[in-house]
């Protein structure tokens, strides 16, 4: 049971190409800076534009992974394969969390943190499969559950899925010390979960009981208190310390920025004084040189993305369809809000990457590959799904280019 | 269907979190870019701006070697460590500054590294270049060598009570070094730019200064260098003969003002200044502590008298050894017995008696046989608006003002007056005392002393100087003192201590030294001074020399001072090779 095809969702393509090609300007601008600032400090010897061309090749792999999910991998295909994909997914994460114990050279770290895989010169990120097996993977289940009947019965439906979101999160947040991509787990976990139609008790329950964890979680490390720590004290506009270093820099660039910002290339920030300039930080530069009329018509872009996203899930028929476009949602949600909200000080940082402009390779390609599976889904969406439970409202549809009336099967 | 119902429901509730979340970053964001806007601008100011001052380059101090000036102060490039702590590891810094520069050593490295922060902290100053190519060579992250200047004395322990040093921070103390530290100095230039995170200077904004540096002045004294250097030799020397400690001595023209030494033992190494316990070791002596010259004040108070016409060497007066006034009893220090009768005022001088120059008081106010204001005013006249005791020179260097006592105010006025004719009850400087004596036997003009040589580079300081050339007594006065001074070494050029052809003049001073607010009558502590001239004979003064002996608890006679007198007039004529004149 199939829509006919239709155009697809032209707000969600061109706002992604649009964020993809401001963060190549923004890379261009202070990617010397950047590397500047590395060798003098360290000693490196980076070319200035090594991070442009570095954010050129993402972008040239992100864009074949778009595409590839937008037009040429049937969606089909890839909820055929939702239930090995997150088996590899687990394994690559589990493989990496033997090498890195084994100190293994395969496993790359960096303060402390085994987050990669090192493939001689090339290096990616397991926890970015997890994301996106595990928005295929719930999607799949869910629908598939929902269609059985057990939704919320605990051996059919709870007990799996607990083990493998519990297994995801343990690799990612546990074994790689990646808060930023636990949060983004548990977004989509919830995110799904909520659309999935599961009782609203039991959501509650989940709900509280996950929070539980998650305080408990910060509350017993001291690394992650720490962070709390440096948040409230922002918050609370308390004496600077190493802590509160980079969101007090963070929050220098944005205000800096004021009503216009300074313009490209005049980012002061950049020049060493934020850290992660290029990647987690990113957002603060764009507030530095675009100011808050940029940034405002930038977050007007990406929450354009995520209410089309929205409409694409309202209007898709399949529930499994459905799920993967508000995985893919909360996927895109999470790294939105929780890294503004960590520039801005209203949250404490995690380290998370703003989607589509940051630079850092496999981040880019795995969101580049969801939104254009959202983008393929979106050529198959159909009013009719919504309205036949109410056909005296059929009369109201309009514009008839993207809903079916004719089954095709 | 409700199923779908619900499915409507719960993804209106994703894109309500997105809405709110919307909503939420943008109050933030207006509340930090609009609202606290300007905060985060001052806040980032002072983080981004460096303001790096210019150091400009400190004058060099020469001295005259007959007419070619010579370098006595130096600078020398040297370097300052500077590191950022966030950056450069405490092992690296430990590791160079103990394999390269502890002698060098500004700051503590704990104390740095404690500091949370701080990302500029200079730990080494005055390093050599050679050195610092090392340092710059083991390339450690944020390990910055910036270059100062170091002041080298290449003399070391000399004339330094005249030059001073520079401090630590670069300021003169002391000395030319601490008096004219404004010109020595220059003014230092500035940029004020927009610097990266290592301190580097970008070319964004728009405020961006440079301000260059303009360099401090070299100045060259009109001190003799090898003038200076023989003096404090010899000077040495007579410290190491007698009781004394400490020995000023002062050598000027007194038809110009000019001063050709200033010397000051026992000297201190100024390139090791910290090394000197005692600040006290500091001082200039000649112009930065009054005390009392004592009985070459007699010279004053003569020249006044004569000067008003009230006496000439050959006025008589009748001496008993002892004078009492306001019911004190002031005796003459001389007593022998053939002094007692009636005797010239040349004789008085001679002997130095206490009851010749409180004669020459007397005659001031026209009476003989009393000290009255008139006279009292007269001689305050002279003193303080003549022969300028009491105040400063106007010599290039700091000076002390010192004290003459008023002629009517207070208690006591006679007898503080008769002090006065003696040097006692007032408080002058040796410079103060030479510059006076210059007037007495010049001719009669007080003109204002100077350290600088008349050279281009000087002509600032120079032009901005008051000078001041006053006729204060009249040619015949002078004549007269210069007979009666020349009078009192007659018998020394009888011994043949002054050379024929010569006309050497002087006068000393043993001054009791006051111990809480009253004179030592014990003498256990006194200060010996000699003050005269040399000249071709039959011709004009043509230096001052005034020497000056003392030590603390020590009991020095100006006969110790005179002998170092006359072995100084005689090193004088020979080095600047005075012509004798008809003998």
């Amino acid at each position: 049971m199939m829509n006919r095809k239709h155009k697809s969702d032209l707000v969600i393509l061109f706002a992604t190409l649009a964020l993809m090609a401001l963060g190549l300007i923004i890379i261009y601008a202070i990617g010397p800076m950047r590397a500047n600032v590395l060798n003098n400090t360290y000693g490196t010897d980076y070319e200035s534009n090594y991070f442009f061309l570095g954010q050129l090749r993402s972008i040239a792999l992100s864009l074949i992974a778009f595409f590839a999910a937008f037009k040429w991998i049937p969606a089909k295909y890839v909820k055929k394969y939702a239930k090995p994909f997150m088996i590899v997914a687990l394994i690559l994460s589990a493989l990496l969390w033997v090498l890195s114990l084994a100190g293994s050279s395969l496993a790359k770290c960096e303060l402390g943190e085994c987050r990669w895989f090192n493939l001689g010169g090339f290096s990616f990120q397991p926890a970015e499969i997890v994301k996106l097996a595990l928005v295929v993977y719930l999607a799949d289940f869910l629908s598939r559950k929902k269609e059985e009947g057990n939704l919320g019965k605990w051996k059919e439906f709870w007990l799996p899925l607990l083990i493998v979101c519990g297994l995801s999160l343990f690799f990612v947040v546990i074994a790689q010390g990646d808060l930023g991509t636990g949060v983004t787990l548990i977004a989509i976990i919830f995110g799904t979960l909520l659309v999935s139609g599961i009782p609203a008790s039991q959501y509650l329950i989940m709900l509280v009981l996950v929070l539980g964890v998650s305080v408990g979680a910060v509350v017993t490390s001291s690394h992650r208190m720490e962070r709390v720590d440096a948040w409230i004290t922002t918050l609370t506009n308390g004496e600077s310390t190493d802590s509160t270093y980079h969101v007090d820099n963070a929050m220098l660039a944005i205000g800096t920025g004021g009503l216009f910002g300074v313009g490209i290339g005049n980012s002061v920030q950049a020049t060493g004084y934020l850290p992660e300039s290029i990647n987690d930080s990113v957002f603060a530069i764009l507030g530095e040189t675009f100011g808050f009329i940029g940034l405002f018509l930038i977050l007007v872009v990406f929450v354009a993305i995520l209410l089309r996203m929205l409409k694409v899930a309202e209007y898709t028929r399949a529930d499994d369809d459905r799920l993967i476009v508000v995985g893919v949602f909360c996927w895109f949600l999470a790294g939105v809000v929780v890294n503004v909200m960590a520039m801005t000080g209203l949250v404490p940082v995690t380290g998370i990457t703003l989607p589509l402009i940051s630079y850092g390779g496999t981040s880019m390609v795995f969101i580049a590959f969801a939104i254009g599976l959202v983008l393929q889904l979106s050529c198959y969406t159909s009013r009719e799904v919504i309205k036949n439970e109410d056909i005296s409202s059929r009369g109201r549809v309009r514009g008839s280019h993207n809903s079916s009336r004719r089954r095709s099967s | 269907m409700p199923q779908n119902k619900q499915v409507k429901h719960r993804l209106s509730i994703l894109r309500n979190i997105t809405l709110v979340a919307l909503v939420i970053i943008t109050a933030r964001l207006f509340f930090i870019q609009i609202f606290e806007h300007d905060a985060w601008v001052a806040k980032a100011n002072e983080q981004h701006t460096l303001l790096e001052t210019i150091t400009a380059k400190r004058g060099e101090i020469y001295m005259m070697d007959h007419d070619e000036p010579v370098a006595v102060v130096l600078n020398q490039a040297a370097y300052q460590i500077v590191i950022d702590p966030t950056v450069t590891k405490k092992e690296d810094a430990e590791k160079v500054m103990n394999t390269y520069a502890k002698d060098y050593q500004v700051a503590n490295l704990d104390e740095v590294y404690n500091q949370e922060g701080l990302r500029y902290a200079i730990i080494a100053k005055n390093v050599p270049r050679e050195t610092a190519e090392e340092i710059a060579k083991s390339e450690i992250p944020a390990i910055w060598l910036k270059k100062n200047n170091q002041r080298v004395y290449p003399e070391g322990e000399f004339a330094s009570g005249l030059l001073g040093f520079v401090n630590n921070e670069g300021l003169g103390q002391y000395g030319v070094e601490g008096s004219l530290n404004e010109a020595l100095a220059g003014k230092d230039g500035l940029i004020k730019t927009t610097s990266d995170v290592n301190n580097v200077a970008l070319s964004i904004g728009t405020d961006n200064i440079k301000i260059p540096a303009s360099d401090g002045a070299n100045i060259v004294l009109s001190i003799d260098r090898s003038l200076e250097k023989g003096i404090e030799e010899l000077t040495a020397e007579a410290i190491d003969k007698t009781a004394a400690t400490n020995a000023s001595v002062l050598v000027m023209d007194p038809n110009t003002g000019k001063i050709l030494t200033m010397a000051n033992l026992p000297n201190y190494d100024p390139n090791n200044y910290s090394n000197v316990k005692d600040a006290a070791a500091f001082n200039n002596y000649v112009t930065d502590i009054p005390y009392e010259p004592a009985s070459i004040c007699k010279n004053f108070a003569f020249s006044a008298a004569i000067n008003e016409g009230k006496m000439t060497p050959d006025t008589t007066y009748f001496n008993q050894h002892y004078e009492i006034v306001d019911e004190w009893k002031i005796w003459n220090a001389e007593q022998r017995s053939k002094l007692y009768g009636t005797l010239t005022m040349r004789d008085a001088l001679y002997w130095s008696l206490n009851t010749g120059s409180i004669y020459a008081l007397k005659l001031l106010g026209d009476d003989p046989s009393h000290i009255n204001q008139q006279g009292r005013e007269k001689l305050f006249d002279y003193y303080y608006n003549k022969f300028r005791l009491g105040h400063v020179t106007g010599v290039e260097l700091a000076e002390a003002e010192g004290f003459i006592p008023d002629p009517n105010e207070g208690w006591g006025r006679d007898s503080t007056y008769a002090n006065l004719t003696f040097g006692q009850n007032l408080s002058i400087t040796m410079l103060q005392t030479a510059t006076a004596f210059s007037a007495v036997v010049n001719g009669g003009t007080w003109r204002t002393p100077s350290v600088l040589a008349d050279v281009e580079s000087n002509k600032e300081i120079i032009d901005n100087t008051e000078k001041v050339e006053d006729k204060i007594l009249t040619d015949e006065t002078s004549a007269m003192m210069r007979e009666m001074l020349i009078n009192n070494r007659s018998y020394k050029k009888r011994g043949g201590i002054d050379r024929a052809g010569y006309d050497v003049g002087g006068k000393s001073g043993t001054a009791q030294v006051v111990r809480d607010g009253a004179y030592d009558d014990s003498f256990s502590e006194l200060v010996g001074s000699y003050i005269g001239f040399v000249a071709t004979s039959g011709e004009m003064p043509k230096y001052i020399i005034m020497t000056k002996m003392w030590g603390e608890g020590k009991s020095i006679s100006s006969s110790d001072a005179m002998d170092l007198f006359d072995t100084l007039s005689n090193y004088l004529i020979d080095y600047m090779k005075i012509k004798p004149g008809a003998v």
